[in-house]
C-alpha cells in the first residue's frame, strides 16, 4: 500500500492516475455513447426495447428507412444549405469585422469586445428574441422593410415555409459572427506589423497585401474556424427549437433537429440514431481537416 | 548630386516631439550611419524616409523630389528591418521576387533577377527553403536579397545585425560594405552600436533625443566632438570625463584635488568645464607635451593585445588603454601621462565643446 502511494506522489504513478482518469472520462462520456448509438442505430430500438440490451439486429434497415422517408430530400438539402450560407456569412461578416476592428481607432477594442455579448446569451434566449424580430405582424424587421419600402408586404418569416429556413439561417449568422470575428482578430494581430511593412515597400496596395499576405497567413486560423462552424452549426438545435421547430412542414428541419424528433417526439429512437451516425460520420471528415489546418501554422 | 536631402523635418506623436528640426543631406552612393541611443528617433527618420511614418512639417526629397506624402511604393526605396519581415508562408525565392511579381515582370526577367541576387548573397542552394528553415544569418541575406534585386534608389537598413552573433556581426559588417560598393547604391543605416557606425559609414549622424547631435565623417566625430555627448558616444571605451574649473588667475583646476591643467588658453575665470580625454591618449609613460598627475590603479581588463587600466584620478574613475600585457597591478600608485595635445574642454553648463 505505502509502495502504491509512493508511486503515484513520486514517480510514473501519478502520470498514470492522471492519463487514466483522462480516459476514464473519455470512454465513460464520449466513447460508449458513440458506439452504443452506432449499435442502437443497427437495432430495432422503440420503447418496448428501450431498457434491454439484447434488441433485434437489422442492419443497415434504419438507414434504408431513413433515405426512404419522404422529407429525407428535403431535410438533407436544408442541412446543407443551413451549414453552407451560415458559414460562408458568419466568416465572411466575422472577418470583415475582425479586419475592421484590427484598424487603430479609438474605442475599437472596447466595441470588439461587446460583440461578445452576441456570443454569451444562451442559444434559446437569442431564439426568442429573434421570434419577437421577426414576428409577422408586429416585428420590427417587417416594420423597417415595409417603412423603407424594401418590402411592399409583410413577410411571414417563421410561417411562411419559403422563408422559414432562411429566417433560421439569419438568426444563426447573427449569433455565429462574434466567434468567427474573436478567432480570427486573433489570428490578424498574430501577423507581424513589419512583414505588411516589407510588403508595401515591395510594392503591395491594400488589397495585394490582404491577399498574398493576410490570406495565406491566416490559412490556419480559417481552416479552424470554418471546420468548427460546421460543428457547431451542425449541433445548432435550441435555436430551431425556439424559432420554428423545423416548421411549418419540414421546411425549416434540419438533420440534427430531425434526430431529436425521432428519437424523443416519435420515439423511433433507431432511426433517430441512425441519423446521429451519418453527422457522425460528416462531422469526422470536418474535424480531419480542421487537424490538419492547424498544421500549417506559421511561426514568425 | 545629392540623394536625400531632409530639411526642417519635424515629426510629432500625439504631444512627443520625436524629431526635432532634422537637416541630413546625403550625397548619391555614400554610407550613412544614423547612430544614437534608443529613443533618440533614429527608426524613426528611417521610417520617415521610407514612408512608414507621416511628418508633421518639414521636406523629405529623394533625388530632388520630394516624397512627403508619397506611399512607400512611390519612393522607390528598399529597406531591411530589424526582424528581417520576411514573409513566413513564401520560401526564398519567392521572398525575393515578390516586389517583381507584383510588378508583373517578364518571367525570365524575374527569374534572372532573382537568381543573380541568390548568388551574390550565397543563397543560391536555398532558395525553395522556407523562413523558418533558415538560421538567422541566412535569413538577414534573404532580407537583404528582397532589397537588392528591387534595384532601388536608396537602401535603409533599420539595426540590421542586431539580432546576429558577435562573429556574424562583424562578418556581415564587411559584407553590407562591399554590397553597398558594388551597387553604387546609396545608404541609411540605423544603429545604436557606434562601432557599426564607426566601421562602416562614410557619413555619421549621431541623434539624441531627437536632435541631430552632430554630423559628420566618423573620424571628424571622434577627433571633433562638438559636445559632451557626441564625445561621450563616439569611440570605446568610452571618453573620459574630469570636472574642472578657472581659477582666478586663468589656470584651470581639477575639482576635489589641486592638480593644474596647463592649458594655454585664453578663459575667463569662474568658468566651469568637463575635460574630456580618450583612454589611448593617456600614458603611464611620459610623452611628449605631457602633464602627470597621482593616479590609483583600481582594476585591470586585458583583452591580450590591449589592457585597459581603470584608475581613480580626483576620486574620479578614468580609464587608460595602452596596447600589450598589463604593466601594472590593482592598488599600484602610478603616476597618469596626460597628452595634453589631445584634451578636449566641454562647457559644464552647455556641454559645448569649447
Amino acid at each position: 500500500m505505502q509502495g502504491i502511494i509512493r508511486t503515484i506522489r513520486d514517480g510514473s504513478g501519478f502520470d498514470i492516475l492522471l492519463l487514466g482518469l483522462a480516459l476514464l472520462y473519455l470512454i465513460i462520456f464520449s466513447a460508449f455513447p458513440i458506439v452504443y448509438n452506432i449499435i442502437m442505430s443497427l437495432q430495432t430500438v422503440d420503447m418496448f426495447t428501450l431498457t434491454s440490451f439484447n434488441r433485434p439486429f437489422v442492419g443497415l434497415q434504419n438507414y434504408y428507412d431513413i433515405f426512404s422517408q419522404p422529407v429525407a430530400g428535403t431535410i438533407f438539402w436544408n442541412t446543407v444549405k443551413f451549414v453552407f450560407l451560415s458559414i460562408v456569412f458568419q466568416l465572411s461578416i466575422g472577418f470583415g469585422l475582425a479586419l475592421f476592428f484590427q484598424q487603430d481607432f479609438p474605442g475599437a477594442s472596447y466595441l470588439r469586445g461587446l460583440f461578445l455579448a452576441g456570443w454569451i446569451m444562451p442559444a434559446l434566449v437569442v431564439g426568442a428574441i429573434w421570434k419577437w424580430l421577426f414576428a409577422g405582424d408586429f416585428g420590427v424587421i417587417n416594420y423597417a422593410l415595409t417603412s423603407l419600402g424594401i418590402a411592399d408586404d409583410r413577410i411571414f418569416w417563421l410561417s411562411d415555409p419559403n422563408v422559414a429556413l432562411y429566417a433560421v439561417i439569419i438568426a444563426n449568422i447573427w449569433l455565429g459572427i462574434p466567434f468567427n470575428m474573436i478567432l480570427l482578430s486573433v489570428g490578424l494581430a498574430s501577423i507581424p506589423r513589419d512583414v505588411y511593412e516589407a510588403a508595401e515597400l515591395d510594392g503591395a496596395g491594400a488589397f495585394e497585401r490582404f491577399r498574398s499576405i493576410t490570406l495565406p497567413l491566416m490559412r490556419a486560423q480559417l481552416g479552424a474556424v470554418i471546420s468548427l462552424g460546421v460543428i457547431f452549426t451542425l449541433q445548432q438545435f435550441d435555436l430551431i427549437a425556439a424559432l420554428t421547430q423545423g416548421g411549418p412542414a419540414d421546411s425549416s428541419n434540419v438533420a440534427q433537429y430531425w434526430s431529436w424528433q425521432f428519437s424523443f417526439q416519435t420515439y423511433e429512437i433507431s432511426l433517430g440514431s441512425a441519423v446521429s451516425v451519418l453527422m457522425i460520420i460528416f462531422v469526422i471528415v470536418v474535424a480531419a481537416v480542421y487537424v490538419r489546418s492547424t498544421r500549417h501554422e506559421h511561426s514568425y | 548630386m545629392l540623394q536625400i536631402e531632409i530639411d526642417h523635418l519635424n515629426k510629432h506623436y500625439g504631444g512627443f516631439h520625436a524629431l526635432k528640426d532634422v537637416n541630413i543631406s546625403i550625397k548619391q552612393g555614400s554610407f550613412v550611419a544614423l547612430v544614437g541611443p534608443s529613443g533618440c528617433g533614429k527608426s524613426t527618420l528611417l521610417r520617415t524616409l521610407a514612408g512608414l511614418e507621416k511628418t508633421s512639417s518639414g521636406d523629405v526629397r529623394i533625388a530632388g523630389r520630394s516624397v512627403i506624402g508619397k506611399p512607400p511604393r512611390e519612393r522607390d526605396v528598399a529597406m531591411v528591418f530589424q526582424s528581417y519581415a520576411l514573409y513566413p508562408h513564401m520560401d526564398v525565392e519567392h521572398n525575393m521576387n515578390y516586389s517583381m511579381r507584383l510588378k508583373r515582370r517578364p518571367k525570365e526577367e524575374i527569374s534572372e533577377r532573382t537568381r543573380t541576387a541568390a548568388e551574390t548573397l550565397g543563397l543560391g542552394n536555398l532558395l525553395d527553403r522556407l523562413p523558418k528553415a533558415l538560421s538567422g544569418g541566412q535569413r538577414q541575406r534573404v532580407a537583404m536579397g528582397r532589397a537588392i534585386v528591387r534595384n532601388p534608389k536608396v537602401f535603409l537598413f533599420d539595426e540590421p545585425l542586431s539580432n546576429l552573433d558577435a562573429a556574424l556581426r562583424v562578418h556581415m559588417r564587411s559584407e553590407i560594405r562591399k554590397l553597398h560598393e558594388r551597387l553604387n547604391a546609396t545608404s541609411v543605416y540605423v544603429t545604436h552600436d557606434q562601432v557599426e557606425a564607426m566601421t562602416m559609414a562614410d557619413h555619421v549622424v549621431v541623434m539624441r533625443a531627437g536632435v541631430v547631435e552632430q554630423q559628420g565623417s566618423p573620424l571628424d566625430l571622434y577627433d571633433r566632438p562638438a559636445n559632451r555627448f557626441v564625445a561621450g558616444f563616439i569611440g570605446s571605451p568610452a571618453m573620459n570625463f574630469l570636472p574642472a574649473t578657472v581659477t582666478d588667475n586663468g589656470a584651470l583646476v581639477l575639482d576635489n584635488d589641486s592638480t593644474q591643467i596647463g592649458l594655454n588658453r585664453d578663459i575667463a575665470a569662474g568658468c566651469q568645464f568637463w575635460i574630456g580625454m580618450r583612454p589611448e591618449h593617456l600614458s603611464l609613460k611620459p610623452c611628449v607635451n605631457d602633464m602627470a598627475i597621482d593616479a590609483t590603479v583600481t582594476g585591470i581588463e586585458s583583452t591580450g593585445s590591449m589592457t585597459f587600466v581603470v584608475l581613480e584620478v580626483a576620486s574620479q574613475p578614468v580609464v587608460l588603454a595602452h596596447s600589450g600585457r598589463p604593466v601594472t597591478r590593482r592598488g599600484d600608485h602610478v603616476r597618469l601621462h596626460i597628452s595634453l595635445d589631445n584634451l578636449h574642454l566641454f562647457d559644464r553648463e552647455t556641454e559645448l565643446a569649447a
